[in-house]
C-alpha cells in the first residue's frame, strides 16, 4: 500500500513538473496569489490610507476577485503608463486599474467587459474664471498622460489653438500639484476623483468647473490579450459583482454620490 | 513572454519621434552652451579671492554633483512653482540640466585651468595683454583643449538627461512623444526600442562630430 502510494505521489509530482499547458488562470490558482496592478494615486479608486495601506474601490475589487478565486490578493502599485509593461513582464496577473477600453489599446491588451464607468468634469482653481468646459479656450490645461480624459482634452486643445496649451504629466498627484501651483489653469478628471480631491482639501482653492462633454468613459479589467480563459473568468466575475449587489455596495462605500453607473449600453451586445 | 512585436506600428510613428528627437537635441545643445558659460564663471568663482564667490560656487557645484538630476529638474518645475515662480516645462527642464551641466563642468574646468601653467598668464601679461584679454586669448583656449573630451561626455549625458523632461510634463521631446504613443496604443516595447536606437544614434553622432571638431581645432 505504502509502495502504491509512493508511485502515485511520484506520478503526481511528474504531472506537476510537466511543462504544463496551464494557462494564466491555472497559474494563479496554483500559485495561491493574485497579483493586481492598481493605480494608487487615483482616489477613490486607489489610494493609501494614513498608515500607508492600499485602499479604494479597485483595491476592494481585487480582494473580491481573489476571494472568488480562493487565493490571496497582492496589490502591486502601478502608475498609469506602466500598466501594460507590468502585465507583459509578468509582474502582475490582472490590471484592476480603471483602464479605458479603447480599440487602439485592445490591439495590444486583453479587455474584459466594463467594470466601472466615469463621467468627466473640469477641475480648476478659484479666481481663474473657468465656469464651464468652453471657457478652457486660451487657458493652460494638463492631465495624466494617456488617460481617456487626456486624449479627449488634448484633441480639443489642438482644435482650439490660439494659446491653449496641454501638458501631460506622469501621475495624477503631479497634475494636482501643477494645478495648485498655477502651472496649469485647469484639468479634466473623473467626477469621482474631483469630488474626492476637493473634499480632501489637501490642495487649496481647487473647485469644480462644470461637466466635460465627453462620451462616458467605460473602464475594464485588463489581462494579457491571449489569456482568453482568464478574461472569460473576469467577465463572469464582473457580471456576478453587479448581480449580487456587491458592485453597488462598493460604489456606495467609496463614491457614494448618486447611483452606481450603468455598465450596459442599450441597443448592442458586447 | 506572451507578446508579439508589431514593428510596423512603431515605424509608422517614426516621423513624430524624429521631430521629438529634434527637441531633445535642442534642449541638450542649449543646456550645454549655457552650462559651459556658467561653468567658466563657477570655475573662476571657486578660485576667487572673495569668500562669497567661493561659497556660492562651492554650493552650486556640491548640489549639482551630489543630488539626482531628476530631483534638480523636479525642483526647477514644482520647487520654484511652490514659491510662485512658474517656469514652463521646456525652460524648467533646460534650467535643471543647465544647473547639472554647469556643476559638473565647473570641476572639469577647474582641473583644466590648473593644467595651464601659470607662467602662460604671466608671459601674456608681459607681452602687454590686459588680464581679461590674456585669460580669453591665452588661458581659455588651452583649457578647452584639455577639457574637450570630458565636455563631450557631459554633452552625451545632457542628451540622455533630457529624457527626464517627461516628469515635468514635457510631451514634445523624444521621451515625451514616445510615452504619448505608448499610453495610446500600449505598444511599450516597440516604441521604447525605437526611442533607444534614436538616442544611441544621436549620442554617437555627437561623439563622432566632436572627434572631427577636435581634429580641426586642436591641431598643432
Amino acid at each position: 500500500m505504502a509502495k502504491g502510494f509512493g508511485v502515485l505521489a511520484a506520478a503526481m509530482l511528474t504531472l506537476a513538473a510537466m511543462p504544463a499547458k496551464a494557462d494564466k488562470l491555472d497559474d494563479i490558482i496554483a500559485s495561491g496569489t493574485l497579483r493586481c496592478a492598481v493605480v494608487l494615486d487615483f482616489p477613490p479608486m486607489g489610494s493609501r490610507d494614513a498608515s500607508n495601506n492600499p485602499i479604494g474601490f479597485d483595491v476592494d475589487y481585487c480582494n473580491d476577485l481573489a476571494k472568488a478565486l480562493g487565493v490571496k490578493a497582492e496589490i502591486v502599485e502601478t502608475p498609469f503608463p506602466d500598466r501594460i509593461p507590468a502585465l507583459v513582464s509578468g509582474r502582475v496577473d490582472v490590471g484592476v486599474a480603471s483602464t479605458s477600453d479603447t480599440l487602439e489599446r485592445a490591439k495590444t491588451a486583453g479587455f474584459t467587459i466594463p467594470y466601472f464607468a466615469f463621467k468627466m468634469v473640469v477641475l480648476t482653481k478659484d479666481g481663474i474664471g473657468i465656469k464651464d468646459y468652453d471657457s478652457l479656450k486660451g487657458k493652460k490645461t494638463g492631465s495624466v498622460s494617456g488617460t481617456f480624459e487626456a486624449l479627449a482634452l488634448e484633441k480639443d486643445v489642438k482644435a482650439w489653438g490660439a494659446g491653449t496649451t496641454f501638458r501631460g504629466y506622469q501621475t495624477q498627484a503631479d497634475v494636482f500639484l501643477a494645478l495648485a501651483q498655477g502651472q496649469i489653469d485647469a484639468t479634466v478628471v473623473t467626477s469621482t476623483v474631483a469630488a474626492a480631491i476637493v473634499k480632501e482639501g489637501k490642495y487649496k482653492g481647487l473647485m469644480m468647473g462644470g461637466d466635460a462633454p465627453y462620451d462616458i468613459d467605460y473602464v475594464a479589467l485588463i489581462a494579457l490579450r491571449n489569456e482568453q480563459g482568464l478574461i472569460n473568468y473576469l467577465n463572469l466575475f464582473i457580471n456576478q459583482q453587479v448581480r449580487t449587489g456587491r458592485y453597488k455596495a462598493l460604489y456606495d462605500k467609496w463614491i457614494g454620490l448618486g447611483e452606481a453607473p450603468n455598465l450596459t449600453i442599450p441597443g448592442v451586445y458586447r | 513572454m506572451h507578446y508579439t512585436f508589431q514593428w510596423r506600428v512603431a515605424f509608422n510613428a517614426l516621423p513624430d519621434m524624429l521631430w521629438g528627437a529634434l527637441v531633445t537635441l535642442e534642449v541638450a545643445v542649449l543646456s550645454m552652451v549655457l552650462g559651459v558659460f556658467f561653468a567658466v564663471v563657477l570655475a573662476l568663482g571657486s578660485s576667487s579671492q572673495y569668500r562669497a564667490f567661493r561659497g556660492a560656487a562651492a554650493t552650486w557645484v556640491e548640489l549639482a554633483r551630489n543630488t539626482p538630476a531628476l530631483f534638480q529638474i523636479y525642483m526647477a518645475y514644482f520647487g520654484l512653482g511652490s514659491i510662485g515662480i512658474q517656469l514652463d516645462s521646456f525652460p524648467a527642464l533646460l534650467a535643471g540640466i543647465t544647473f547639472n551641466n554647469a556643476g559638473y563642468l565647473a570641476e572639469t574646468f577647474r582641473g583644466g585651468l590648473r593644467a595651464v601653467p601659470p607662467t602662460q598668464m604671466r608671459a601674456a601679461r608681459s607681452l602687454g595683454m590686459g588680464p581679461v584679454q590674456a585669460f580669453r586669448l591665452i588661458v581659455l583656449p588651452q583649457m578647452f583643449r584639455v577639457v574637450f573630451y570630458p565636455m563631450t561626455n557631459q554633452m552625451v549625458w545632457a542628451i540622455l538627461m533630457t529624457s527626464l523632461g517627461v516628469i515635468v510634463g514635457l510631451n514634445n521631446d523624444l521621451t515625451g512623444v514616445t510615452q504619448d504613443l505608448n499610453v495610446k496604443s500600449f505598444r511599450t516595447f516597440e516604441f521604447f526600442a525605437v526611442a533607444a536606437v534614436i538616442y544611441y544614434l544621436i549620442a554617437k553622432l555627437v561623439t563622432l562630430s566632436a572627434r572631427l571638431m577636435a581634429y580641426r581645432l586642436f591641431r598643432y
